[in-house]
């Protein structure tokens, strides 16, 4: 399934990803996986086709890195003094699951625009709100910003 | 997959869009797809659901039917 050198860049991504709150450079996951630049977007591109990761269509810099966003979302997670855009509520969630089943999860309800808050603790979620899927899961990577 | 402040909303921004129904979710099944898909994400040995298990998430929180089916019908 993944080289031993893809299995490296996508830990140092998400590892670094977690770290920062946001999305590292190209640059940052070169010297943590101990490769360069060009080795690292040759992966990236890897990553991508295996749905591993999802690639800007232009620039092909880190889109998505699921559950994170590399750019504002209306999601945004919570652990500890770390925060992270995530894609969707479901990632947002994931992005709780990750680090242990704790953080918090807030999203802008589309309708009205009220952010909603939910926690999790001891994974278990608490909170207001319901969540709704327009895709169905077969389609779910027909268009993965949409979904 | 989005999250509204209730039922209505959804109906309302479903109309104003044009949107087919979709489906609802309650919190506990997105964190049971949440909780599955990502608790082993940071793991050295993470690899991707396949299509068999990914249903089998779906079936344990009882999501079913067509919409969540991955796999075509026998």
């Amino acid at each position: 399934m993944f080289t031993k050198f893809d299995r490296d860049v996508r830990l140092a991504l998400f590892d670094l990803f977690v770290e920062l709150g946001q999305a590292p450079g190209p640059e940052e996951v070169a010297a943590r996986a101990s490769a360069t630049v060009a080795e690292v977007r040759a992966s990236y591109e890897r990553l991508d086709e295996q749905r591993v990761i999802v690639l800007d269509p232009n620039s092909r810099d880190v889109w998505m890195a699921n559950p994170f966003s590399a750019g504002p979302t209306p999601f945004r997670a919570r652990h500890g003094e770390r925060s992270w855009y995530a894609n969707c509520n479901w990632d947002g969630l994931g992005s709780c699951a990750m680090p242990g089943g704790e953080g918090a999860v807030d999203a802008r309800c589309p309708d009205c625009g009220e952010t909603l808050s939910v926690t999790v603790s001891d994974r278990r979620p608490r909170g207001d709100g319901v969540a709704h899927f327009v895709v169905p899961a077969a389609h779910f990577w027909d268009d993965i910003g949409f979904t | 997959m989005q999250l509204f402040r209730s039922e209505e909303h959804v109906e309302r921004w479903l109309d104003r869009r044009g949107y087919g129904g979709g489906t609802l979710l309650s919190l506990e099944q997105v964190w049971g797809l949440a909780d599955a898909w990502y608790r082993e994400k940071l793991s050295p040995n993470w690899r991707r659901l396949t299509l068999e298990e990914a249903e089998a998430v779906f079936a344990s929180l009882g999501l079913t039917g067509d919409f969540w089916r991955l796999r075509p019908a026998h």
